[in-house]
């Protein structure tokens, strides 16, 4: 408890608001969690926690289990065993779109955008789901509001364009803005930056920054094979390995983390 | 006596159904097409071997021409459903409206050809009238054609003998990767294309055998109404065992077989309501399990 | 509403996102259907536009479930049947008046598809056409059991015409009337149903159901929304047919009429709403008009007579047509129309009508 507390300070201390109520708990917590498919476990009794306002990262080479923790976390799949409570609340065996409106938003490695919808109206399909439509303001309708989130990561211009005719970048961002739009407590970015080129990397590693900056209370979870985009933009890393959580600290720790660079680099692949 | 005719004639027509699911459920896995034209080519078999027979190309009145008949008229199917599989079904492949859509104009299109030629007759479809399989054996003090335990024993065959052919022979493995992964396997040199037209004609062979097989031993008369059931038939025994899934689609068809065979005995005017039974059953199983009893649990595929 | 925002936005865009028929031939199809009865043309056509008002609602729900909403459901007969029968067996033993059977019909018949909804909607893709299949047959037999005859009767129940106080001529143009405004109000209701937000829902549920549950929509909920939506409209259908044919009787649960809407919605253009209703009136009149009346009167000329089996070379035509349609046209007749007229006015007038915000944005981005 006394753990707790602190963190809480902690974060008001870094993102310089004091939150209105004192924080007694973690924002997400994952205790043991586990998921076997047939005889392989993905995801063996992972446990962590992400507080608000914190943007963490989760690393680890292929077949690590990045994605199922994620799938697990998102509700897409369910724990053989483990707890991942979210302010205080047990969220495992709930749908997706329950997760999703208790505030964990997710985004996918592969993009998925609704095809025949324009840009605009695939960010207004979150705006239709409970929490996204309770988060718009008064006197402001949903298309304003939708056409401002698409500023917002900067693709409004394409924004009455089909979704099937706008290029892999765009649509990266596209997912960003869909998952944006139910207001999320918890975002969470399946590589973001896979796909983009050097510049539309940059562009989004600011925009995730700026993002982090106009609602400082939001935690943000990112997976990413991209170690150089991922270390600028992310305070605590966590780093997978066979489905175990080998390692957690801070990026700079990490990357001189002995166990961490045998697992993941050390077989002569020198990222970025 | 009541348990007895349960077991004997549901056993019969299980085998026979399970062969019928075979083919629907095989061009399924391997080209995700849902041929809902499968109960057609069940009803071609039919014709077909009637038509063979009395054109009395291959002889008549003997079991040997009507043994030539039912292999001819089984390769005309088979021919009749891959060239139809590239004519129609190939180009809308991938999208499952679009092949839900065009199957099932197939099936109304081979049903009216059927009125058309034949109209209101129906032609009799039977093994010779003084072979001995139109004799009958008692078993369990219930008199069974021999007809329908060749039925049986045909179709555990050439269900055993499918089974081999996919799991030994190379274009049998070739099947397997093109339904595990399309892309992989034709990187891997499989034509699918040509693969799919000859898993059509599997699939169509094997309907066509079936519709053979249970008209001689039961119905006696081919119509134009006939594939409809087997259509109901197929699908049900399908989701029942999950599709895709061969051991599935033997186990389901033995639950189908029984319970229709229970309710068309002990049901008042059961037999009216006989084609209800799979679907029903389908019905129930899918409330409670939706991927069906040996479906491939299917993960969010990334 | 959406859609306004969005014709403000790039009229021609908008019709191709939402398939927005140009108002004027709305508006010209409208009032020559509503100027039929006064060219004064014989029952036998009234009587062929009248069914194929019906038949337009039928496939208008189908489409707003299959087109819109990607569940397919080859089994849509069983709405028409439920709707059929439920009014003529309200009418038979409680002998209400149709003003009330028609929307206890209704009532009834999304009654069912919340019931049927559920198991159905657990199921996806093929396994949902092949189970939504298997419900008319289920309730094809039922109707035909024999101890259920009494109830259901051996040939089925007779009900009298809507207007069956009028005299003939009358009557025939009252249900004319009454059955396309009926189609107007249902067409309307689900246009506006389909174009709005809800309607974006189910767009994005035939995209991609996870990306949907994704963005945090309860996609089963939607999905039985549809499915309730289709199967009232597709109720008041069957309750409207069983009045103009005065029989309600097992064949509307046969497979060849779910197979009508799938036949006029290709036709005219799945997914687009007013498509059905075009696909409608071609489906009828080709069917009764070309092919019943107009070919046999032809080969009449040269001394010549349809062999009596042609009434089942129809439906080989029609579906042959269908399995053309899919594979070489698929966007079917009306929209393959509105395409080419908008490609017409986007030629036209693309930068004088442009999107006030487009170009709003495109200013700030400049500077």
């Amino acid at each position: 408890m006394r753990e707790d507390l602190e963190s809480g300070k902690d974060t008001s201390r870094r993102t310089g608001i004091r939150p209105l109520k004192v924080l007694t708990m973690h924002l997400l917590e994952v205790k043991g969690l586990t998921k076997r498919f047939g005889g392989l476990t993905a995801v063996k009794d992972v446990s962590f926690h992400i507080d608000e306002g914190e943007t963490i990262g989760i690393i680890g080479p292929n077949g690590a289990g990045k994605t199922t923790l994620f799938n697990l976390l998102s509700g897409f799949l369910t724990p053989d065993s483990g707890t991942i409570i979210l302010k205080g609340e047990n969220i495992v065996g709930l749908a997706p779109h329950k997760i999703v409106n208790k505030g964990i938003a997710r985004t996918f490695q592969v993009v998925r955008p609704f095809h025949h919808l324009p840009v605009i109206a695939n960010v207004m399909v979150a705006l239709k789901s409970p929490r996204g439509a309770k988060k718009i303001e008064w006197l402001k309708t949903m298309e304003r509001k939708a056409a401002d989130i698409l500023e917002d990561v900067g693709i409004s211009e394409v924004m009455l364009e089909p979704a099937e005719n706008v290029g892999h970048g765009i649509l990266k961002r596209l997912e960003m803005a869909k998952a944006l739009a139910t207001e999320p407590d918890l975002l969470m970015l399946d590589e973001p930056f896979g796909g983009l080129n050097p510049l539309e990397t940059d562009f989004l590693t600011k925009s995730i920054t700026r993002m982090h900056l106009d609602e400082p209370s939001r935690a943000i979870l990112v997976v990413e094979h991209k170690l150089y985009a991922l270390m600028k933009i992310v305070r605590r890393v966590i780093v997978l390995h066979q489905g175990e959580k080998i390692a957690e600290g801070k990026p700079e720790e990490i990357a001189n983390n002995k166990l961490v660079i045998e697992v993941y680099m050390g077989k002569g692949i020198q990222h970025a | 006596m009541l348990i007895e005719e349960i077991i004997i004639f549901g056993t019969i027509k299980s085998g026979v159904y399970a062969l019928l699911a075979l083919g629907f459920t095989l061009i399924y896995g391997i080209s995700g097409v849902v041929n809902l034209a499968h109960g057609s080519f069940y009803m071609l078999g039919a014709y077909l071997f009637f038509i063979i027979g009395t054109l009395g190309i291959l002889g008549s009145g003997t079991i040997l021409s009507s043994i030539l008949a039912l292999i001819f008229a089984v390769i005309l199917v088979g021919v009749i459903g891959s060239v139809t599989y590239r004519l129609t079904i190939h180009p809308v492949v991938g999208d499952e409206i679009a092949v839900m859509v065009v199957t099932v104009c197939l099936a109304l299109i081979f049903q009216q050809l059927v009125i058309l030629v034949f109209g209101v007759t129906f032609p009799p479809v039977r093994w010779p009238e003084d072979s001995f399989l139109m004799t009958s054996i008692r078993i369990l003090g219930v008199p069974v054609l021999y007809s329908r335990i060749l039925a049986f024993v045909a179709s555990m065959a050439l269900f055993a003998s499918l089974l081999v052919f996919i799991t030994k022979t190379k274009i049998g493995k070739a099947m397997r990767a093109v339904s595990q992964d399309r892309e992989v396997a034709m990187l891997m040199g499989v034509n699918t294309e040509r693969l799919y037209m000859l898993t059509m004609a599997i699939s169509a062979m094997l309907a066509a055998v079936a519709g053979i097989l249970i008209t001689t031993s039961f119905e006696m008369f081919a119509g134009s109404w006939m594939w409809l059931h087997p259509l109901a038939l197929s699908f049900s025994i399908v989701i029942l065992g999950g599709m895709g899934s061969i051991k599935g689609s033997l186990v389901g068809a033995f639950i189908i077989g029984y319970a229709e065979q229970t309710v068309a005995i002990s049901v008042p005017e059961g037999g009216q309501i006989i084609s209800v039974v799979p679907l029903a059953v389908m019905v129930l199983v899918l409330l409670l399990r939706p991927k069906g009893l040996f479906g491939k649990r299917i993960e969010m595929e990334e | 509403m959406v859609l306004s925002y969005l014709r403000r936005a790039h009229s021609s865009f908008a019709a191709h996102v939402f398939d927005i028929p140009p108002r004027l031939m709305v508006f010209l199809f409208l009032l020559i259907l509503l100027a039929v009865p006064i060219t004064g043309i014989s029952d036998y056509y009234m009587g062929i536009l009248t069914s194929a008002n019906v038949l337009a609602i039928f496939a208008v729900s189908w489409d707003l479930l299959v087109g819109r909403t990607g569940q397919i459901s080859l089994g849509h007969s069983l709405f028409l049947g439920i709707g059929g029968y439920s009014s003529a067996l309200i009418f038979k033993y409680y002998g209400l008046p149709i003003w009330i059977t028609i929307p206890l019909a209704m009532l009834i018949g999304s009654l069912f598809s919340v019931l049927i909804g559920f198991p159905c909607l657990r199921v996806k893709g093929p396994y949902l056409a092949l189970v939504t299949m298997a419900f008319p047959l289920i309730l094809y037999r039922i109707v035909k059991w024999a101890p259920l005859t009494p109830i259901f009767g051996r040939v089925g129940i007779i009900v009298p015409s809507f207007f069956h106080f009028l005299p003939i001529r009358q009557q025939v143009i009252a249900e004319f009337y009454f059955t396309l405004i009926l189609l107007f109000a249902s067409s309307v209701i689900i246009y506006k149903i389909a174009n709005s937000k809800t309607g974006i829902v189910f767009m994005s549920i035939l995209d991609d159901e996870v990306a949907s549950q994704a963005c945090g929509i309860n996609v089963t909920k939607h999905k039985l929304m549809a499915f309730v939506i289709s199967g009232m409209f597709a109720s008041l259908a069957g309750c409207l047919f069983v009045h103009l044919l005065r029989l309600a009787e097992s064949s509307v649960f046969l497979l060849t009429v779910s197979f009508i809407p799938v036949i006029i919605t290709f036709l005219g253009g799945i997914g687009t709403i007013y498509g059905p209703i075009v696909g409608a009136y071609i489906y009828s009149i080709l069917d009764k008009y070309v092919l019943g009346q107009m070919l046999p009167n032809l080969l009449e000329q040269w001394q010549m007579t349809l062999p009596t089996e042609f009434e089942y070379a129809k439906l080989l035509i029609f579906t042959s047509i269908v399995v053309i349609l899919v594979i070489k046209w698929p966007r079917g007749i009306a929209r393959y129309t509105t395409d080419r007229l908008e490609d017409l006015e986007e030629a036209r007038d693309l930068d004088e009508r442009g999107p006030r915000i487009w170009k709003r944005y495109k200013q700030k981005n400049r500077n």
